[in-house]
């Protein structure tokens, strides 16, 4: 095979000899492969926070909301009715509303009467009622917070933050 | 034991090792897409560096593999 051209080592014509790999190619794969991978983590890095979708939804009414006493909650559905989300009234009467989609493995998150967190059963995570981070299990990012307008009118969802 | 299988020894280990490197690139990738998803892309620049650094050491013994070659080759031209 050492006589053999350079051509015929590259495209040789038995099978067993073509899938060979030897070490050295494969430290030269598993190189490319590295420089592969550091040119996606600064693509990360300088594209950043464009990364996280930011959709701007209809101006939609929340019913009920105006009456909520404080430390309570309701259900409603923003942007679409196949997305629920979660209005709380916190201790000092501001609102806050959240998907109510766990961003662990989406199972429904639930608030308790007078509770500060929201809490998912499936795996005993928790999540800030204040501002939708996780406080404690395994969820590592923030319940996606829907933007509130308040008037006269009532309570409206404006958007989708996540 | 002969420069061939010690040669022989030596590449497996490398092959080993930058393979080991790979994995904690691919672990930095994902937790700096993960820390970019939920707000805190911050993180994803010292992630790139650690990258940067693993990709330079992976390139370092990929450079020292084929050195070792070419030193081979000059002394055993039939290596």
């Amino acid at each position: 095979m050492s006589d053999a051209p350079r051509w015929r080592q590259d495209f040789p014509i038995l099978w067993d000899e073509d899938h060979y790999v030897t070490r050295r190619e494969l430290a030269k794969f598993l190189t490319l492969g590295s420089g592969t991978i550091v040119a996606a983590t600064v693509g990360v890095a300088v594209v950043g926070d464009k990364l996280r979708p930011r959709g701007a939804g209809p101006r939609v009414r929340i019913e009920g909301a105006e009456t909520l006493a404080r430390g309570s909650s309701l259900l409603f559905r923003y942007p679409s009715d196949e997305d629920p989300c979660i209005l709380v009234r916190l201790a000092d009467g501001r609102l806050a509303a959240y998907s109510q989609v766990c961003t662990h493995l989406s199972c429904a998150v639930v608030h308790k009467e007078g509770s500060r967190e929201l809490d998912c059963p499936c795996h005993e995570g928790h999540f800030d009622c204040s501002d939708g981070r996780p406080t404690a299990g395994p969820p590592t990012r923030g319940l996606p917070r829907v933007l509130l307008e308040q008037t006269t009118e009532g309570v409206f969802a404006l958007a989708v933050e996540m | 034991m002969e420069t061939g299988r010690q040669g022989t020894t030596l590449f497996t280990g490398i092959c080993l090792l930058i393979a080991v490197l790979v994995i904690i690139q691919l672990w930095l990738l994902g937790a700096a897409l993960d820390a970019a998803l939920s707000g805190q892309s911050v993180l994803a620049l010292p992630a790139s560096i650690a990258s940067a650094v693993l990709f330079a050491i992976n390139a370092g013994l990929l450079w020292y593999v084929f050195d070792f070659d070419r030193r081979r080759r000059r002394v055993d031209p039939d290596a």
